[in-house]
């Protein structure tokens, strides 16, 4: 038997991402002022400007395709008004994480990336008024994975050999080392951020979206999303095999094996848009 | 769509996005057709990665690796009617890339 990371131990780390050593800077001071209870839009604005870089990034994913403005949003807080603060708030952690992402497992950003336009294209087919933060929760619903395999490298690594010899899903090989799994630590982190409820519960319950007691639908896009893109293989998410689907989430979005297959096609769409971010 | 480096750019190719400044600011719209003057300062331009035109991509993996991969994948110990139409769709979709 292995030894099990404690959830208090787990979540101790989590509410002090902002001191964490392993966490690099701009994620620090990111997380630092999102915490903040009414950010301001200009507080933001004038943190994003202060990086160059990450303007520069921030610029070019609103612009991109992938979003309904190409070319046309020339400034932060520009994008703060179109999108709002919160989605906003998700494409900066999203873009800040994408090293870590990479460092903590490869091909998890092209799997986040992938989840997230996935998310917003079943959104948009379902009607639902805000499909950014549908893509705001698919970037970041593994977020959780991210602190889990950086703080925590040597177990997150046993757990992903775990997953792959015993050909389990990740979620399960995690409890093999950990008392609270990558969606609960994810969950916890989107709290901790002050996203919304409707994102928060979205990434909690992204594996068993029938416990989501306020925003079940936005939470069976996520999960249905996350399983599109694994079915797709796009990046790696730490699963061999695709999950199965929960039915309730499955039947609640209703969509016949031709909206799928036009989810897929509108989703090769955009990862090549989202490539072009990265860079 | 095809993603095209700088210099293997030519004349009559129309691009699939709009090519972007630092700044993130469209330069040249979706769909504007590429002369040689355009092409000359494009590649003037030093843009960070490729030019997107129209067209279809070749893809690089062979589509019997993709389909046993996707085979792979989708290990279900039981029957799931849920899970063979995501199958089915994605195979649909996996097949039209090669089409």
């Amino acid at each position: 038997m292995n030894d099990i990371i404690e959830s208090k131990v787990l979540r101790h780390r989590i509410a002090n991402i902002g001191n964490l050593p392993t966490v690099p800077e701009t994620l620090k001071r990111l997380s630092r002022i999102i915490e903040k209870p009414n950010v301001s839009l200009t507080e933001i604005a004038g943190f994003v400007q202060s990086d160059p870089a990450l303007t520069f990034r921030i610029l070019k994913m609103v612009n991109s395709a992938v979003y309904g403005f190409p070319g046309r949003i020339a400034s932060v807080s520009h994008a703060i008004m179109l999108l709002g603060l919160n989605v906003v708030k998700g494409l900066l952690l999203g873009i800040s994480v994408f090293e870590l992402m990479q460092k903590a497992m490869v091909g998890l950003y092209e799997h986040s990336m992938g989840c997230a336009a996935a998310s917003r294209i079943i959104a948009q087919r379902k009607g639902l008024r805000e499909p950014e933060e549908a893509y705001v929760a698919g970037l970041i619903h593994d977020i959780g994975k991210v602190v889990m395999a950086l703080e925590f490298t040597k177990s997150y690594e046993a757990a992903l050999a775990c997953a792959e010899q015993e050909n389990i899903s990740i979620g399960k090989a995690e409890k093999q080392f950990f008392a609270d799994n990558h969606a609960v630590l994810g969950g916890v982190l989107s709290e901790k951020w002050r996203f919304p409820k409707k994102l928060t519960e979205a990434i909690f319950y992204h594996h068993q979206p029938r416990s989501a007691e306020s925003f079940p639908l936005e939470t069976a896009i996520v999960h249905l999303a996350d399983i599109l893109t694994k079915a797709r293989g796009l990046g790696f998410s730490g699963d061999q095999i695709v999950p199965i689907i929960d039915d309730a989430a499955f039947d609640r979005l209703e969509l016949t094996e031709q909206d799928i297959f036009e989810v897929f096609r509108d989703l090769e769409g955009s990862i090549d848009a989202t490539q072009e971010v990265l860079l | 769509m095809i993603k095209v480096p700088p210099d293997k750019l030519m004349p009559g190719m129309r691009l699939a996005k709009p090519i972007m400044n630092k700044a993130g600011m469209a330069l040249l719209g979706e769909g504007t057709e590429l002369t040689d003057t355009w092409i000359t300062r494009i590649q003037d331009m030093e843009l960070e990665g490729a030019v997107y035109v129209e067209g279809k991509q070749e893809m690089e993996v062979p589509l019997d690796e993709m389909l046993a991969a996707l085979e792979k994948r989708f290990q279900m110990p039981e029957d799931n009617r849920r899970m063979e139409i995501i199958k089915r769709a994605a195979e649909k979709h996996i097949r039209s890339l090669y089409e």
